[in-house]
């Protein structure tokens, strides 16, 4: 009897253990999910990423009817203009403002300039070895300043209504968000191009004191894809 | 008497874990495993009650011993990448099924034997 006494109380011992445990694990558990959201964000992030892949799915298909369409009408222009010729005088000279508005594809020589952050040293990112917004806004200045004819940064044409801004990590043209690396194409002399760009005390050769990696290539012949956006205008006027 | 004392004892330690601070998340796992564990001890003790053959010793080393282990596994298992805790957790999950089986079978038995004696005083 005696020793059955002794056994109870270690067996309530255990139990008290048990169910003390089994609460603290219970509250721990519900303050994971209410607190810090384990399952609770991932469930919602994982809808968000669903909700982003269909999204762009759309957008692609829509894009590409945009690209049919836009083909019909070429067509449809060009059929229409082969019957007079002050129609095909039109003709030439629409595609001669979409090519300066920068609606279409151009071709031929340039330079294509290369620029990725700098690897991260010791002392952490700082600002000069990052690629910012306003050394886009400089680049671009120069390159035009150099004679380019045509100049697009990630496939994004520079045209007459293009703002390149700061959008955090990323930079934003055309109001897209495009990153590093930075691919910037110039249509234009190579020799003349890469002369400016490369000439010490440019702004590249500042850049690359900041560890900047920087490439600089000519081409003999590179594609430089057309402006997606629309120039809208609101308030100008022609002036008589 | 022993079903009392469970009981009381059981109250509280839910009362005490109520007032203890919760765990961080990263040992919540270790803790979780060892409570499968001693679940599994609980559930092997009252079957061997039901045999006759309850020994204290066995039971409280099987308590401590099986959720250590436990925890030592799952240990294992994260530094090597393995979810070894599973395996711990179908081992012990599955003899708690077995032992709980035993105790209804044991008690059903009972009942029914009751039940019939009752039958036959009546007749």
């Amino acid at each position: 009897m005696r020793k059955e006494k002794w056994q109870v109380f270690i067996i309530g011992g255990l139990c008290f253990l048990t169910a003390a445990s089994i609460c603290v694990q219970y509250r721990s558990a519900q303050s994971y999910i209410t607190k810090s959201d384990v399952s609770v964000q991932s469930m919602s992030e994982n809808k968000l990423r669903d909700n982003v892949l269909k999204e762009q799915e759309n957008n692609k298909k829509l894009s590409n009817e945009l690209q049919s369409k836009l083909d019909e009408l070429e067509n449809l222009r060009k059929t229409t203009a082969s019957n007079s010729e002050e129609a095909q005088a039109l003709e030439t000279q629409l595609t001669e403002l979409n090519r300066l508005l920068g609606y279409t594809d151009v071709k031929g020589k340039g330079l294509v300039i290369t620029l990725q952050d700098a690897d991260a040293s010791t002392n952490g990112y700082t600002n000069d070895n990052l690629v910012h917004d306003l050394d886009l806004v400089d680049i671009v200045n120069e390159l035009f300043n150099a004679g380019a004819e045509a100049v697009s940064i990630n496939d994004q044409r520079i045209t007459t209504s293009t703002a390149i801004n700061c959008n955090g990590n990323v930079v934003r043209i055309n109001n897209e968000k495009v990153s590093v690396p930075f691919v910037i194409k110039a249509i234009g002399s190579p020799e003349g191009l890469y002369g400016t760009m490369t000439r010490p005390g440019g702004y590249l050769s500042l850049m690359e004191n900041g560890k900047i990696k920087i490439k600089v290539e000519k081409k003999e012949e590179l594609t430089v894809s057309k402006f997606n956006g629309t120039h809208q205008y609101k308030y100008m006027e022609i002036a008589e | 008497m022993i079903y009392l004392t469970i009981i009381i004892c059981s109250i509280l330690g839910i009362l005490l874990g109520m007032n203890l601070p919760t765990i961080s998340y990263s040992y919540s796992g270790y803790l979780a495993i060892a409570i499968i564990a001693a679940l599994d001890s609980v559930f092997g003790g009252i079957t061997s009650v039901l045999k006759k053959n309850f020994d204290i010793k066995i039971f409280v080393s099987g308590f401590f011993g099986n959720a250590i282990l436990a925890m030592l596994l799952t240990y294992l298992g994260e530094k090597l990448n393995v979810d070894i805790y599973l395996a711990a957790v179908i081992v012990f999950v599955g003899r708690m099924f077995t032992n709980l089986s035993i105790i209804r079978r044991f008690y059903i038995e009972k009942w029914s034997k009751k039940f019939e004696e009752k039958k036959k005083k009546m007749s």
